[in-house]
């Protein structure tokens, strides 16, 4: 098995800024040699005379997606080692449309003309000098585009997936019609210059054959062997037996798995093995299998990501309608490795988890031992760390809120990574080993004149890279007196698109009062390169959002200050009350303070039963806002990954800003105003 | 004006065999999926080039602007960059081997050095901008895409030599000597 650098996550590395500059070399010097630092030559392919742009890149398509073909079959490399470009059909259809015309006026493409100026050709030079330009003009237009950019968004995507065809038949038809066009070509060129030197020659003939016995070739090879990471070399080919048998038998069974074989795989600590609850978070929080992760359906393909086509993915619910479907929408994404639970979670407990004694026909002795130690093992909550289990359940995906005894379960597991919110004096007395201190307001700043706005995501990057994070990270957010501080950093964490990012409830003064393990040491920290991929912020939103909102039917703006700053009865900002329409939640009636001052989210379903009463419907058009979007981020966390609402926005320049912008309505609900000092 | 004469083309060596090169193209291209697990790049770079360029101008507004701010102060640091300055050497490399270094503006014998100069500009202007909107170029989404056979990749292609065929009656004169 190779692993590449865009697995490895370490593109941005010293060594792969080397092996990018040898591999360009190759691409410049097979650019160069194909005769592409020539315009002339480039233009050719649009007039007939001159088809060596066809015949080239063609040629190295069939070349490296037989290569890569065959990687495949053999199992030495995985696609999702491979970055994958997302299909945006509106992007790019225009994008290839304009590309056309630029490539046909300069004679040139990006690649090519860095050839060409190699060979000394000044319209070569003078057309990058025009890219470079369009580039900084596509930057400035961005905010126009944007809608455009992300027109027909269908995820990554692959070509035969969409034709409903399987790999290797896409590959021989291409293949086909490639060599097909080599022979147009030639004798296109032959028509129209009267020169053609391999039409009809013995290589360009042995030359066809040997593509399209290749392409026919993959036939022939055993279906692609589904490699298990974790097992040494010699016994994988033993485990891709088993897996193989086990897929045709569930092929039979309609992809289905059923409870009692998931119940052993689940006990025997079978790795890559994800099991998906993907019920309402209220329902999760009440009972689910163990080891499940929850997740709702809306996020299922970002969270699955990971794990695409690698080990199982198990999906289940209440019934099998809502797993089923998103098993479908999954298959078509490329997911070949979901399964769904045969009669859902009610079908484990009648199966697995029911006792004994309840069940209508007797059991035989070793059945009846068998129940007993499922029963023993799906039954028994928080258990003991089993490192290996751990380490698998820290590279899936972590809950969004985790107790104390799960991280002390978990301490020092490889990619874990605890941060500590709370102020530096009482970070540097005590701190859960390992932690990281951060502290929330350097997560923020002056953003365009307003102040306290979630920093843009190359900032808030580069000092993940200063902490030494990494994207696949499983991060911990610990925090003193303060939840929303916890809340804050994690929406840092979602601009990013890393959502494998927990609170831990109750913060580090439940973890002291529980006598649990601590230290006043530094942890090792190496500077890592935290890479923005994407900016994965769709859930910020600005005034004219919210301004878009007012009085729109379904839609909830929720103000999360204390109802007296609500009510305009105390005011510290330009204006005093609230956006018209917006209801009071306060942040503080989501949390509960002991009688330790240990503030920790209420339970689930009292939280789940009181927003079901002011919201009016679980899709609803939810906008979440205070003064500065600190409190706000904790109303966010709590409807978007306690309670599963699928549509909530955070106005991150909240009151501060509204207030400011006298062109905005305000209301109030009291004339008397009172200053707050 | 006349086509400027250029005394390395005499002594320059014919091209490579189109089927050759085309698979030594797509065996380097397949070294950079298994090596780096990402195709090769050409306007991943230029765009590099264009975002430190703004970062020269203004740096706060190439920062805070949408796009280019997402590839943070030092947006050469990529790997794109330095596989777009080995892709020159590269070629420089082959270009001397085979005498074909030679300092022209490559056009129709008919047509004005400015007017070339302004369909290339104008040409470069056209790919740059559109190469950000699909998120490649011939390089990045069409040839690398293609490979990994994903959709958007294949319509961009199509939709590349579509557009190039309808648009090249119109500019036909650039070749005509």
């Amino acid at each position: 098995m190779i692993n590449t650098l865009y697995s490895l996550d370490t593109l941005g590395s010293p060594m792969a800024f080397f092996l990018a500059l040898l591999i360009g070399l190759g691409f410049g010097f097979a650019l160069e040699r194909a005769g592409f630092s020539s315009s002339r030559r480039l233009a050719g392919i649009f007039y007939f005379t001159d088809m060596a742009v066809l015949k080239v890149m063609f040629t190295a398509l069939i070349t490296a997606m037989l290569g890569l073909s065959y990687l495949l079959a053999f199992g030495w490399i995985r696609l999702d080692q491979v970055f994958l470009m997302p299909t945006i059909y509106g992007a790019q259809i225009v994008g290839g449309l304009l590309f056309g015309v630029g490539f046909v006026m300069g004679a040139w493409c990006p690649g090519t003309a860095v050839a060409g100026l190699a060979a000394g050709r000044i319209d070569a030079l003078v057309f990058l000098l025009g890219a470079v330009g369009g580039s900084i003009l596509f930057n400035e237009l961005f905010p126009l585009i944007r809608p455009l950019y992300m027109a027909g968004d269908q995820g990554v995507q692959m070509a035969y997936t969409a034709l409903g065809l399987s790999r290797n038949v896409f590959v021989l038809v291409f293949t086909v019609v490639a060599v097909v066009a080599f022979w147009v070509s030639e004798w296109a060129e032959k028509a129209r210059t009267g020169c053609a030197p391999y039409l009809g020659s013995p290589f360009l003939k042995a030359f066809s054959l040997a593509l399209v016995t290749l392409a026919a070739g993959l036939f022939v090879l055993a279906p692609a062997v589904i490699e298990i990471p974790g097992k040494s070399a010699d016994t994988a080919a033993a485990a891709a037996v088993d897996e193989k048998a086990l897929m045709e038998k569930m092929e039979r069974a309609q992809d289905h798995i059923e409870p009692e074989e998931l119940a052993n795989r689940l006990m025997a600590g079978e790795p890559n093995l994800v099991v998906v609850d993907v019920r309402p978070a209220a329902e999760y929080n009440a009972f689910h299998i163990r080891s499940a992760i929850n997740v709702p359906l809306a996020r299922l393909t970002e969270v699955l990501q990971p794990h695409k086509n690698k080990g199982l993915i198990i999906l289940y619910s209440n019934g099998m309608t809502h797993p089923a479907q998103a098993r479908d929408s999954l298959q078509r994404q490329g997911f070949g490795n979901v399964y769904l639970l045969t009669d859902g979670l009610q079908g484990f407990r009648d199966r697995c988890l029911k006792p004994v004694s309840l069940r209508s026909e007797p059991l035989t002795e070793p059945d009846a031992a068998r129940v007993n130690a499922w029963r023993a093992f799906f039954a028994a909550s928080p258990v003991p760390a089993n490192p290996s289990v751990a380490i698998a359940s820290i590279n899936a995906a972590v809950p969004r809120v985790v107790e104390t005894d799960w991280l002390a379960d978990r301490l020092g597991t490889p990619g874990l990574k605890i941060i500590d919110l709370r102020p530096q004096p009482e970070y540097n007395a005590g701190h859960i080993p390992d932690s990281l201190s951060l502290n929330v307001d350097s997560l923020r700043g002056n953003i365009r004149g307003v102040p306290s706005m979630l920093l843009p995501p190359s900032m808030l990057a580069a000092q993940f890279s200063l902490l030494g994070l990494h994207p696949s990270d499983a991060v911990i957010l610990v925090y003193g007196d303060k939840l929303h501080d916890a809340t804050l950093a994690g929406m840092a964490f979602e601009r990013l698109g890393h959502m494998n990012c927990a609170v831990l409830n109750g913060g580090y003064a439940k973890w002291a009062l529980e006598g649990r393990s601590a230290n006043a040491a530094l942890p090792a920290c190496a500077e890592s390169t935290y890479q923005v991929k994407y900016d994965a912020d769709d859930f910020t939103v600005d005034f004219q959002t919210v301004a878009a909102t007012l009085g729109k039917a379904g839609a909830v703006i929720i103000d999360v200050r204390p109802a007296d700053f609500y009510a305009g009865k105390k005011s510290n900002e330009a204006r005093a009350g609230h956006i018209p329409g917006a209801i009071n939640r306060p942040y503080t009636e989501d949390v509960l303070t002991n009688s330790s001052l240990i503030v920790s989210f209420k339970p689930t379903a009292v939280l789940a039963e009181v927003y079901r009463r002011i919201l009016p419907a679980p899709d609803a058009e939810i906008v979440v806002y205070c003064r500065t979007g600190h409190q706000a981020s904790q109303a966010y966390f709590v409807l978007k990954h306690l309670l599963g609402y699928a549509h909530v926005r955070w106005y991150d320049a909240g009151w501060t800003e509204w207030a400011a912008r006298q062109e905005l309505p305000v209301v109030n609900d009291t004339q008397s105003r009172v200053p707050v000092k | 004006m006349k086509t400027e004469s250029c005394s390395a083309d005499k002594g320059s060596q014919p091209y490579a065999n189109p089927y050759l090169a085309g698979v030594l193209l797509g065996l380097v291209l397949l070294a950079s999926f298994v090596i780096l697990g990402a195709g090769l790049g050409a306007s991943g770079g230029i765009a590099r080039i264009g975002a430190s360029v703004s970062m020269c101008v203004s740096a706060t507004h190439t920062l805070g602007s949408e796009y280019f701010g997402k590839w943070g102060a030092n947006p050469l640091n990529y790997y794109l960059v330095f596989m777009f300055v080995g892709t020159f050497i590269g070629a420089l490399f082959s270009a001397l081997l085979a005498k074909r270094v030679c300092l022209q503006v490559e056009r129709g014998a008919a047509l004005p050095v400015s007017r070339r100069l302004a369909y290339a500009l104008a040409g470069g202007v056209i790919a740059g901008f559109a190469s950000r909107l699909a998120q490649g170029c011939t390089s990045g989404q069409a040839l690398s895409g293609g490979v990994l056979l994903l959709s958007g990749s294949l319509v961009f292609l199509v939709c590349l030599f579509a557009s190039g065929y309808a648009t090249a009656w119109f500019v036909r004169r650039q070749w005509h000597d």
